[in-house]
């Protein structure tokens, strides 16, 4: 089904078309690849970090969230300004996609927001047949831009015509549920329990999301210095069942 | 308390017999220059900059550029802790900028920072390195005085890393946190109230083709006796990262040194004597 028309105008955000897409968006059913990476858990993991579900949520609290806050949903809140469909600013938009992919000093970072973020920007230009996803995937092209989670999040929110805080919820949504999704297949935890992280975290939706938005780009970005070394060392590990 | 804003230019060139020499230099207290040294092993000049007041202080504005020329070939130390002092109000900014041109080479080795309880620092670092330039930059953060059981106690610290490789951005890392923040993560890994940081990176051309560099698996060997070191190639392959964490700062040094004693295989300017104790 499509959810836009075939022209530049964003949907309403009175109806319900931008809620569905941006449910359909962050469905594990969407094909980004997402579901193939634990975003570094699997090396905290082999590390001996992250063990059970008290250590997994002191990581989630002392580490994701504060990430979140601090580099992917600004990252996505600054690139929602930038592809205003009626005046997009793809200069920003391009400064954007580099230093998502500078923000990243591991690899398996930059592949897996590489990864998915292609994957989501064209599937909402094949999904949704939009000029301004269209525009971006060549100028993305032309210009070598790299792909980035947030920024298709973005780019898929401004064709949905969702508003901003709907779309960075999206992106704190994807991120938590993935790495959740993940944490069931390399630790000993369970699905309530899983789920019970998730929603505690979630709750703290909308103080992240307010201080996200205020984050302007020069003060961009977060790392956990354990995290980078575990991803670093992740990517020659004997054995693994993720790609990040 | 006077605020201090001190600057400190530097430019070494390449002298025709091939030396490198400093070709200008200017700077302002609280930057000292020491007379340069020339290893001639390693066909490096060995410049330390001391900072001959107690510290960092609240209100301080500290300016750095340095310059490596074409050809050049110079190591920037330190022979001290940078202490950042505790802070009623205010803050201290550090920005510094160093640029190695075409051919030339340029290892920053400073000692660590070491942020006192209630302080508030806020350093910004760019580097930039020409197609063909090379350049190692290690910065050292300590938890702060712990032989006074002092540590993680400072108000807010900001380390930011900027590196660009003829003209494009590899890296661009801002690591803020407060005192507490940093203690509970590194709580979490089971590091300990001594943790120290080492954050390095290496920019040498012709290391994109090299994906799984021998060294990086002599690198990763050295994570033991609660070291942590992960090496990962940067964007472009334009670099390496090299991020370490030791359990007290004289376990980071000898890591550090440990670093450089494997890379000189691919950077053999790396074998200078800093000449430290």
């Amino acid at each position: 089904m499509l959810l836009s028309s075939m022209n530049s105008d964003p949907a309403t955000s009175t109806d319900a078309r931008w809620l569905v897409g941006l449910l359909q968006a962050g469905d594990s059913y969407y094909p980004t690849g997402a579901y193939a990476h634990s975003f570094g858990l699997e090396g905290l993991v082999q590390a001996g970090m992250v063990k059970d579900r008290a250590t997994l949520r002191e990581f989630i609290f002392l580490s994701v969230l504060p990430a979140l806050r601090q580099a992917e949903l600004p990252l996505a809140a600054h690139a929602y300004a930038a592809l205003e469909p009626g005046a997009p600013d793809w200069a920003k938009v391009g400064e954007l996609c580099v230093l998502s992919h500078a923000l990243k000093s591991a690899k398996e970072a930059r592949s897996a927001t590489e990864n998915i973020g292609r994957q989501r920007g064209e599937l909402t230009a094949a999904l949704h047949g939009h000029p301004l996803a269209k525009e971006y995937l060549q100028r993305a092209a032309v210009g070598g831009w790299p792909f980035s989670s947030a920024i298709s999040a973005a780019l898929e929110g401004r064709v949905l015509g969702a508003p901003r805080e709907a779309v960075l919820a999206g992106v704190m949504y994807s991120a938590l549920g993935g790495l959740l999704a993940a944490s069931m297949k390399i630790m000993r935890i369970g699905q309530n329990a899983s789920q019970s992280l998730l929603t505690e975290a979630l709750s703290k939706a909308p103080e992240v999301i307010a201080a996200a938005v205020n984050v302007p780009v020069e003060e961009i970005g977060w790392f956990n210095p354990w995290l980078d070394i575990a991803a670093a060392r992740h990517e020659t590990a004997d054995g693994r069942m993720f790609i990040s | 308390m006077a605020d201090f804003h001190g600057h400190l230019f530097l430019r070494a060139e390449a002298r025709a017999d091939g030396r490198t020499a400093i070709g200008g230099q200017a700077f302002r207290a609280p930057f000292h220059v020491s007379k340069p040294y020339w290893d001639e092993d390693t066909r490096m000049l060995l410049v330390q900059v001391v900072n001959p007041t107690a510290g960092i202080l609240s209100g301080d504005r500290l300016e750095s550029a340095v310059e490596v020329a074409a050809g050049a070939a110079v190591l920037l130390t330190t022979p001290s802790a940078s202490r950042v002092f505790k802070m009623r109000e205010g803050e201290a900014n550090s920005w510094q900028r160093f640029t190695v041109e075409s051919g030339g080479w340029l290892e920053v080795l400073p000692e660590p920072v070491v942020p006192h309880r209630g302080s508030v620092f806020h350093q910004r670092t760019e580097l930039v390195v020409a197609e063909d330039g090379a350049a190692f930059y290690a910065d050292l953060l300590l938890p702060g005085r712990v032989a006074h059981g002092e540590a993680w106690e400072w108000k807010k610290l900001v380390l930011e890393l900027d590196v660009r490789r003829g003209g494009e951005r590899l890296l661009h890392e801002r690591f803020e946190q407060d005192g507490a923040g940093l203690r509970a993560l590194a709580a979490l890994a089971g590091a300990g109230e001594g943790a120290c940081f080492g954050n390095a990176v290496l920019v040498v051309p012709g290391l994109a083709a090299e994906t799984a560099p021998a060294w990086r698996d002599a690198l990763h060997a050295l994570q033991t006796d609660g070291v942590w070191i992960g090496a990962s190639q940067l964007r472009l392959g334009g670099g390496w990262s090299i991020k370490f964490v030791a359990p007290d700062g004289v376990k980071l040094k000898q890591t550090l040194g440990a670093i450089r004693r494997e890379l000189v295989a691919v950077c053999p300017h790396l074998a200078c004597d800093a000449r430290k104790l």
